[in-house]
């Protein structure tokens, strides 16, 4: 097999990595925040929810997870599967399960926050809402960018993860080339390419923090 | 009024949400061909005629309402399915259910699945069936096979120089064995009790590229493996190892359907038989195996 056959079919694995990853940033951060604050909410009954939440995404494997989005709706309801739900379904499984995490890091760092910014707010006129987004979102995010970093650099991982429902993403496809080759080169390959992926990563996530470092 | 500031946070930030999801699903949608509409309308009657229905509109779909042959394969598994020279999907099983599908007029698609699953993708409708060197035995009550179609062994690989000669050497080594593989439920079997007590130790492995570089690597001492797939290996890499003239067992290949689905499975039957009468088979067993033996569908 000529090597750009290799490496075309890691790159057709890499795109659909790439999409999960994108898809699951994209939806999981914001959802992530709503979950922050129903975590924190004052009503026991919403709070209590989110905690089962929470502890049911961070306590059992992803991978599982995945199992339950997909195969749940035919198992469970009898709702007979359609070719496209698969990708939706990694969409979804993935989406929830950093929700979760993002959650807790959205949690503590708002909750590091000092009272007296609110009540310094409070005094100058600002509503809860402007209060929230304005003052303490922004210090929050400076914060809890460092977690966040980490997250994202699993996510990257974990979406090989993906190949427990049948998606094709770029690990799944650099085992399928090694067998087929009987060569671990395809793997090494791969590792290759995750880790400019992750490095590419990394450093887009420092240059936020420095732009975010302006009282310092 | 700040309590009503904070509903509208959270009902706005859950409609953001759903409409993305909405769209994710509605993008996968328009992405497949025209046949998923018609899934789609399927699946929306089966809705409303009562979820003790939605189970026979699952197979309705399986047979093809689609146009298509969905064809679930391990792509670990040379050369019954792996990817080809071209990238493209190919190996003996895949070439003869690609034939099949050209013949009943359906577009054949070969879809990898995680070997791990596919129970749940053969029952849930997204696979027509498993054709991927999958052994009968043991399997007779869970599927609707269409075979025996190929006859095959389960059998011992060692190293070229390794002093093991016979099963009795194998006192004491280490064996590999792949994980729910024939090879496992024949060792696992009464009558190969003392033999596979007899081994130092026996590991599933999850495919065989990790059994073969645990042998070469010595990290093994023999793996117990298809026959088929052993002499495909050792051939065509030129691996340093070899087969025990000694099997374990005499195994046989079928094409696993879902169980009750015995329309395409006979209809996948009628064709293979055309196929075989017509020398066609013949070519491709040429092709892979050097040999016109071993197509045994009767």
């Amino acid at each position: 097999m000529e090597w750009t056959v290799v490496l075309w079919k890691l790159g057709e694995g890499l795109l659909v990595s790439l999409g999960i990853f994108a898809i699951t940033l994209l939806f999981s951060l914001p959802l992530g925040l709503l979950v922050a604050f129903g975590r924190m909410h004052k009503n026991p009954l919403i709070s209590g929810i989110i905690k089962i939440y929470i502890s049911f995404m961070r306590g059992t494997p992803l991978m599982l997870q995945l199992f339950m989005v997909y195969y749940g709706p035919y198992y469970i309801f009898k709702v007979s599967l359609h070719p496209g739900y698969r990708m939706t379904a990694v969409y979804i499984g993935f989406i929830l399960n950093y929700a979760a995490y993002f959650a807790e890091i959205y949690r503590s760092g708002i909750q590091s926050m000092d009272r007296g910014q609110y009540e310094a707010a409070e005094i100058l006129g600002y509503s809860k809402m402007q209060c929230f987004f304005r003052i303490i979102l922004p210090q929050v995010w400076k914060k809890i960018l460092p977690s966040i970093t980490n997250e994202v650099i699993s996510l990257v991982k974990d979406t090989s993860l993906a190949f427990s429902i049948s998606v094709m993403e770029m690990f799944t496809q650099a085992k399928a080339l090694s067998s087929s080759q009987s060569s671990m080169l395809p793997l090494i390959m791969a590792g290759v390419l995750y880790y400019i992926f992750n490095f590419v990563v990394a450093f887009i996530m420092e240059q936020m923090e420095k732009k975010m470092a302006y009282y310092q | 009024m700040k309590k009503f500031g904070r509903n509208l946070l959270w009902i706005a930030t859950a409609g953001v949400l759903a409409l993305g999801m909405v769209a994710c699903g509605g993008k996968n949608t328009t992405g497949s061909s025209s046949g998923s509409k018609e899934e789609g309308s399927t699946q929306a009657g089966s809705e409303q005629a009562g979820t003790e229905k939605a189970g026979e509109k699952a197979e309705a779909k399986v047979e093809g309402s689609n146009g298509s042959f969905t064809v679930g394969f391990d792509q670990e598994f040379p050369p019954m399915g792996f990817v080809g020279e071209d990238g493209n999907y190919t190996g003996y099983d895949l070439e003869l259910a690609e034939e099949v599908a050209k013949r009943l007029d359906l577009t054949f698609v070969p879809k990898p699945i995680n070997w791990d699953a596919k129970d749940l993708e053969l029952n849930s409708g997204n696979i027509d069936c498993i054709w991927n060197g999958f052994g009968m035995e043991g399997r007779e009550d869970s599927y609707t096979f269409v075979g025996p179609y190929l006859a095959n062994k389960q059998v011992f690989v060692v190293r070229e120089d390794s002093d093991i000669s016979s099963l009795s050497d194998l006192k004491g080594k280490a064996v590999e064995v792949q994980k729910d593989s024939t090879g496992l439920t024949a060792l696992n079997r009464e009558e190969n009790k003392s033999l596979k007590d007899s081994f130092g130790s026996l590991t599933e492995v999850g495919d065989y590229q990790n059994a073969m570089m645990d042998l070469e690597s010595g990290a093994c001492d023999a793996i117990c493996m298809d026959s088929v797939v052993a002499e495909y290996q050792i051939k065509t890499f030129k691996k340093k190892a070899k087969v025990l003239s000694e099997s374990l067992t005499e195994e046989q290949y079928g094409i696993g359907f879902k169980k009750g689905n015995t329309e395409l499975a006979d209809k996948v039957k009628k064709t293979l038989l055309e196929m075989k009468e017509e020398g066609v088979i013949d070519k491709i067993n040429e092709k892979w195996f050097g040999t016109r033996e071993g197509f045994i569908l009767q």
